[in-house]
């Protein structure tokens, strides 16, 4: 399993989260965040924002899955400009559901 | 080390920290998340979470034809995403499946939206007052 961490913009999340649904990854959780990229926040004229808010989309997926959210996650957050956000990948060695106390995602 | 993440309701918070302290591990990171879980989304009610925001609550999608005008008051409002804490720990690994037990034995009622728990490897972990590391570091 592998846990999927994408830093999106707040505005692009219904769209991604619909399509993941569509294509039958329905369970995320989703938290609001601020961060900053390589270029450190925006300038606009004379005003900087330092951090700008994000929306964390977290979800975790058998490892053959990962390629088809991941795309679609890209697919879905991309707008060609600087924020688009960044995915992580991280490996999970175990998942419990605590309703039935069972090692199965 | 292994990182525990546990995604589990709002009002189990209490009863697990008290859970985890008795355990002897009394550290970890609360964080407040929307989820959801395979269900997509779930109506509105006292075993999801027992004071739910109203913002949370929509009420079911039906297309206002004659026919089903009267159905869309009548149907009950679904939550798509519900609020949980998430609580993460870092922990040393022959503590995981103490743990997890434990966090397992507080949540569990038996109903959907009991939450989910993830363990994945840590590869270094640094206490930044002492700039110790590894096992030392989260003893």
């Amino acid at each position: 399993m592998k846990m999927i961490r994408a830093f999106i913009r707040p505005e692009k999340e219904q769209e991604v989260v619909q399509a993941l649904e569509g294509a039958g990854f329905p369970s995320l959780t989703k938290m609001p965040v601020f961060g900053r990229g390589k270029q450190k926040g925006l300038q606009v004229g004379p005003v900087h924002y330092d951090e700008l808010p994000k929306m964390l989309v977290m979800m975790v997926v058998k490892d053959g899955d990962v390629d088809r959210v991941v795309n679609l996650m890209m697919d879905k957050s991309r707008t060609g400009f600087v924020g688009d956000g960044k995915i992580f990948i991280s490996p999970v060695e175990a998942a419990y559901t605590v309703r039935t106390g069972e090692a199965a995602l | 080390m292994k990182e525990i993440t546990a995604i589990i309701r709002r009002d189990k918070l209490p009863e697990t920290k008290k859970a985890l302290e008795d355990l002897g591990f009394p550290s970890l990171s609360i964080q407040s998340v929307d989820g959801r879980g395979k269900q997509r989304g779930m109506v509105c009610n006292n075993d999801l979470d027992p004071d739910l925001p109203e913002s949370f609550c929509t009420p079911a999608k039906l297309k206002p034809t004659p026919a089903t005008y009267a159905l869309v008051h009548a149907l009950p409002t679904v939550a798509l995403f519900v609020p949980k804490r998430m609580l993460t720990m870092v922990v040393p690994d022959d503590l995981v499946t103490k743990i997890v037990k434990s966090i397992i034995s507080v949540n569990k009622t038996g109903k959907t939206g009991d939450g989910k728990i993830f363990v994945s490897p840590i590869e270094n972990a640094i206490r930044v007052r002492t700039s110790e590391t590894g096992g030392e570091a989260i003893a």
